[in-house]
């Protein structure tokens, strides 16, 4: 159904939305451009204006005549209204102040407030198609937000079509505009067509709305069609005209095999590494997740904020920053965007909307940068390529993923100087599998990633390690004290293809911690795993996790101590330990745990789990690669800056998966192109 | 109750505004005094006790004279955490200014009697005599991230003060950017982000108060101005400023000082 509405009709179908309850959202001038934000009705829109583009520089101008969507596009779009730069995930009550440490937590709340629907007016082709992109980031599955969901279902979308592309537009590369397709997402769709609009409906919202102009929508004719078509034709076939394209044709593949081509050093002295096209891209979604615990209020909240590649925050975990340089970081929104992105939803992460380019204070222009490396790719070298694997659908979970349940602590076990095993009990049924974690939280400090290093009736074993603040903070509980559990997230050790292999483990210090669980599930079941050696090195025997139990395991070792005599008879376990130094006394052997690889022979058709420091992983692949042991019989865990753990923070990415939800657990092609490599 | 973190607020060369954000926190005031002992903190009373250990101590002011330099280790040797406010303790300040010059000169033209002038020949920022464990930015300090640094300090965290650009901020409060839309040139891209984009937000370019953030290209930045018709004097200027003497804007502003 469509009809033709007068500039009268427009106004009045607005004021019509406004009283259908919902909060009109539409482009506007404000500080000198026209911006995406909260409108009162068709006399705020930018009537007359237009909007003119160069990279790095953009102007208004008066048309001369009485066009209302006769501009292009604004610096940021309905992202703004529908993951907002700052929104709070949860309300957490707190218990008292403590002489020491943070407060633990005693309730959660969920913090969404429904407020008005949002009616978005005037959106473009390229917008709707980015609204597509961002609808897979946040409800792709297997984790929906809920709040991106709620604001995404209930808003009404007013689209309009381009007939006069901006000057930095380039969606016809992108196959994303200029003109609304039929089948997009929208209530309904406007072209401007001089004085009056041609108005497609796309909904039953829509059809109502259009019903209830009465003798204002008038019945649209043959002439309005094809003026329609010959507009958006001409719009295309002056967008194909154009120099500045983006050939997305094999560009993953391109842009992963020059991951060393000197244009992104070149790229380096002239980028800023401000954030500012992440921040106007309308599919980028890359946040924070923070406390805030101001000191005498009685909750804190959870609150999450747009954060961008370009930050040093962005890639760091205590201790190490992988994406120390500007020349990683514009990779890693490059190869993100153009690439993994591929990977990760099935699609390109560009629309071709031209706001990187606009709004880079000094206008680099990311089509020239992809042409660039297009024009003089670099030779293929040693390199062992990036697996860019396809996209997968995953059926949704149902729930809120970032909220927390309040779990208890049950007991401390102390293992090594700062190294306590906590024992917690979760509220209701909760199963995982070896290999995968927790997010674990307090109010104050917020939450970090723990590996489950077992579990033992109901409650969770997690081992910690006292290294930041929020992980110190945890170490510091006490049983019966309660703090914040999410999960379990993460894939986990491949048990079940590892039935009937004989398996290999190495593990470097805590690294043991994330194997235990499925340690202990081979040792407990000789018939499927008739062959398990451990390999374990830590700095010193005092620095030994686990140290009576993983000696029990073995009951070749005579001094085994103290535990679980059902094991001591299974006797398919062989443990060999090695410390990098130690005292005199100790009897066992010194030296990293590659050399203790090559003093126990292995064999090449055993299966290999792999964890510790990356560096230890890393020597340990490169001597199984020296006994012929095949990459898809070695898998190890990864670990980088996890915060959402849902893949939807963006912060953990490594190559073209997320460490939360495509790992911690790898197998090790999936990966091999990417470890050891700088910036990742 | 067990005894409060004692807080400790002392001034070296400054003016006193940063001293006043801690004051400016009107609403809060009373949360933070329950939740620490305000032992000496001489822009609010003068009752003060300088003496003593500090669980928490914040310095305002820049290293200017031989005595400063003494009270300074002094201050440092009865601290628990020390953290520098403003841009006077973290990068000089205004009056670092003087390091560009002969500062004997300087002394003889303002004063009547030189004599009695004991300074050093260069002002610097506290981090370059003594361990600073946290650097809070800006002329003056923004109040929230105070309140944020005295709250993260207690419970034992890094405060949540991102080390990002002018620029996010922008753009997470939705401001139009200045250089783009209006052709100001404006530091943003390469300052340290807290003032929550003060001076975009009325039209007007970042100039660069808060220091330079990490991995401040200030470079790209200054050659892109100078396409744009800023002169080298005026980059000069522009990078000689609150925090001239922060090493990124130090080095900026000498690449065009001929």
């Amino acid at each position: 159904m469509s009809a033709r509405l007068t500039h009268d009709g427009f106004r009045r179908l607005l004021e019509q939305v406004r009283e259908a309850g919902y909060a009109l959202v539409g482009p506007t001038i404000s500080d000198g451009a026209i911006v995406y934000g909260p409108i009162a009705g068709a006399d705020d829109l930018p009537i007359g204006w237009t909007d003119e583009q160069a990279p790095g520089r953009y102007r208004l101008r008066e048309r001369g005549d009485r066009a209302h969507f006769g501009y292009v596009l604004g610096p940021q779009g309905p992202r703004r209204q529908l993951t907002p730069p700052v929104e709070t995930l949860v309300r957490i009550r707190l218990g008292p102040r403590r002489e020491q440490g943070p407060r633990t937590p005693e309730g959660v709340e969920a913090a969404d407030e429904d407020g008005e629907p949002l009616a978005l007016i005037g959106l473009r082709a390229c917008e709707l198609a980015a609204m597509a992109v961002q609808d897979a980031v946040w409800t792709g599955g297997p984790f929906v937000d809920p709040r991106y969901a709620r604001r995404r279902e209930r808003a009404l979308i007013i689209a309009v079509d381009c007939l006069e592309p901006g000057e930095l537009c380039f969606c016809v590369s992108t196959n994303t505009g200029p003109g609304v397709e039929a089948g997009a997402s929208f209530d309904l769709r406007l072209t401007e067509l001089g004085e009056e609009f041609l108005v497609e409906v796309g909904s039953e919202r829509g059809q109502a709305l259009i019903d209830g102009l009465g003798e204002l929508a008038e019945p649209s004719t043959a002439q309005l069609f094809a003026a329609r078509t010959q507009g958006v034709l001409a719009a295309a076939m002056e967008l194909h005209g154009r120099e500045r394209q983006l050939d997305l044709d094999g560009l993953p593949e391109l842009l992963f095999a020059n991951l060393d081509h000197p244009r992104w050093d070149e790229l380096a002295a002239r980028c800023l590494s401000c954030g500012s096209c992440t921040l106007v891209c309308p599919t980028c979604f890359c946040h924070r997740v923070e406390e805030r615990a101001p000191l005498d209020a009685p909750t804190s909240e959870r609150v999450r904020h747009w954060d961008s590649c370009f930050t040093d925050e962005h890639s760091r975990i205590h201790g190490a920053q992988f994406r120390p340089q500007i020349r990683e970081r514009y990779r890693q929104w490059m190869t993100h965007k153009l690439g993994a992105w591929v990977s990760q939803f099935g699609t390109s992460g560009c629309v071709g909307c031209g706001r990187c380019i606009a709004w880079c204070p000094v206008g680099i222009d990311i089509t020239e940068e992809v042409a660039a490396i297009r024009a003089a790719p670099v030779a293929p070298d040693d390199a062992e390529p990036v697996a860019l694997p396809p996209a997968t659908t995953v059926p949704a979970l149902a729930g809120d993923p970032m909220h927390p349940q309040l779990a208890r602590v049950v007991s401390v076990r102390e293992e090594l100087r700062e190294v306590v095993t906590l024992a917690v009990e979760p509220v209701g049924v909760f199963s995982h599998a070896p290999g995968q974690f927790n997010m674990l939280g307090l109010p104050d400090v917020g939450e970090v990633p723990i590996s489950i290093s077992g579990q033992a009736g109901g409650e969770l074993l997690h081992t910690i390690r006292a290294v930041g603040a929020a992980s110190r903070a945890l170490v510091a509980l006490e049983a019966g004290d309660r703090l914040t559990l999410r999960g379990p997230f993460g894939s986990a050790w491949p048990l079940a293809e590892l039935r009937g292999h004989n398996v290999v483990v190495i593990a470097g210090g805590l690294g043991l911690a994330p194997l235990r669980g499925a340690l202990r599930e081979m040792v407990a079941h000789p018939e499927r795993y008739p062959s398990v050696r451990l390999l374990y090195g830590a700095r010193s025997p005092e620095e030994l996790l686990f140290a009576d139990e993983i000696l029990s395991w073995d009951r070749s070792i005579r001094f085994a101590p103290t535990t679980a005599p059902a094991v001591l008879e299974s006797g398919h376990v062989k443990v060999h330990v090695t410390v990098d130094g130690a005292a005199p006394g100790w009897t066992g052997h010194v030296g990293v745990v590659t050399k203790l690889m090559r003093r126990k022979p292995l064999s090449a058709h055993a299966r290999y789990l792999v964890c510790g420091p990356e560096i230890m992983i890393r020597f340990v692949l490169r001597e199984l690669e020296t006994i012929g042991v095949a990459q898809d019989q070695v898998w190890l865990s990864m670990e980088r800056n996890m915060k959402c753990a849902v893949g939807m923070c963006g912060r953990c990415q490594y190559g073209p998966h997320f460490i939360c939800k495509d790992g911690p657990v790898f197998r090790w092609d999936a990966i091999a192109g990417l470890l050891g490599r700088e910036g990742f | 109750m067990a005894a409060r973190p004692r807080l400790g607020v002392f001034k070296l060369a400054s003016c006193d505004g940063c001293q006043l954000t801690l004051l400016d926190l009107e609403d809060e005031l009373l949360a933070i005094a329950a939740a620490v002992d305000i032992v000496h903190f001489p822009e609010a009373s003068s009752d003060m006790d300088p003496h003593g250990r500090f669980d928490l101590t914040l310095v305002e002011g820049s290293v200017s004279t031989p005595a400063q330099l003494d009270e300074l280790r002094a201050i440092r040797a009865q601290s628990r955490t020390l953290v520098a406010i403003g841009a006077c303790a973290t990068a000089g300040g205004v009056q670092a200014l003087r390091n560009f010059a002969d500062h004997r000169e300087y002394v003889r033209a303002v004063y009547a009697t030189p004599a009695y002038i004991e300074t050093l020949a260069q002002v610097t920022p506290i981090a370059a005599h003594v361990r600073v464990d946290f650097e809070l930015r800006g002329c003056p300090i923004d109040k929230g991230q105070l309140l944020e640094l005295i709250s993260a300090t207690l419970v034992g965290r890094r405060p949540d003060i991102a080390d990002e650009s002018v620029c996010m901020a922008c753009k997470r409060a939705g401001q139009v950017c200045v250089t783009v839309a209006h052709g100001q040139p404006c530091l943003g891209p390469v300052t340290h982000a807290g003032c929550g984009a003060l001076c975009p937000r009325f039209s007007r370019g970042c100039f660069g108060c808060y220091g330079p953030r990490e991995r401040a290209n200030t470079e790209a930045l200054a050659d892109h101005m100078q396409a744009e018709g800023v002169s080298a004097a005026s980059l000069v200027r522009r990078f000689r400023l609150f925090t001239g003497w922060s090493e990124a804007f130090r080095a900026e502003s000498e690449r065009h000082d001929d």
